[in-house]
């Protein structure tokens, strides 16, 4: 029973530099995951990534950069405790790999450390997306934020 | 049962879930169908009293089930509440393959738009 690791595989059309700046950087991290982002992508980094509104109990959870690796690797950890260095034990450990293939790029996630620190954290965040927002709350943002995209030159 | 209890007994399944001891015993009760306190502390290198409150733990999130055997206790692994656990892991999973969706659909429209 392997109940530790998340693999995820999928295969982007566009340049493993955009890929990448997509995945690593606090401005685009807050259009494909959480409401806000602050940190520095750079090694060692620390910071935090809100779900909803903190002053209606939207959590704030700690993120640490690990590893900024342009255009091959980002990893970060996220759900240590606030007043705790991230480490294994601690925290969820993301890491996204980028390979060059056919023209674009093939992106893999792995997360790891379940096995290490439990469920809670992921699994409430997991539910605070389900039960409160989920997915009537990112598909209308999407399509707005794509728009200002295609209206740069 | 309203959401914060639901999330209560949740929290518990993967803190039962989160020791690497409790994940072996269910191993060892999967592969061999049931064990008491004794027959699985013999093929671990904990003590019986370890493995007795480990199981406690276990039943107490329904993760197990205890019968009545002799002085002891034999436990089976409960499928219905293991299957919930492993369903969890899989609603985490789809989380993400949603958000690698979105980074798939940004990083192919900004590369479209600088193709322009």
């Amino acid at each position: 029973m392997e109940l530790g690791t998340i693999e995820r595989e999928i295969y982007v059309e566009a340049a493993p530099e955009i890929v990448f700046d997509v995945v690593s950087s606090p401005e685009h991290l807050k259009q494909w995951w959480p409401d806000d982002a602050r940190y520095e992508p750079t090694p060692g980094s620390t910071g935090e990534i809100v779900f909803g509104d903190p002053g209606a109990g939207g959590p704030v959870v700690p993120f640490t950069v690990v590893d900024v690796s342009p255009p091959r690797t980002f990893a970060f950890r996220w759900t240590h405790p606030a007043d705790q260095d991230a480490t294994e034990g601690n925290s969820l450990l993301v890491t996204f790999d980028l390979t060059p293939s056919r023209g674009g790029t093939l992106l893999r996630m792995t997360e790891t450390g379940f096995r290490e620190m439990g469920w809670e954290v992921a699994v409430l965040e997991q539910q605070y997306q389900e039960h409160v927002t989920g997915w009537e709350f990112y598909l209308p943002r999407l399509a707005p934020y794509v728009a200002t995209l295609e209206l740069r030159p | 049962m309203s959401d914060a209890v639901a999330e209560q007994v949740d929290d518990d399944l993967w803190s039962a879930i989160g020791d690497p001891t409790r994940r072996r015993l269910l191993d060892l009760l999967l592969l061999g169908g049931d064990g008491t306190a004794t027959t699985l502390g013999r093929q671990l290198p904990v003590t019986r009293q370890a493995v007795s409150k480990h199981l406690v733990v276990l039943d107490r999130v329904g993760l197990v089930r205890a019968t009545p055997a002799g002085r002891e206790k034999r436990y089976r692994v409960d499928d219905d509440q293991l299957a919930r656990a492993a369903a969890q892991l899989s609603s985490v999973g789809s989380a993400w393959d949603a958000r690698l969706q979105r980074i798939k659909r940004i990083a192919e429209t900004i590369q479209r738009t600088q193709q322009d």
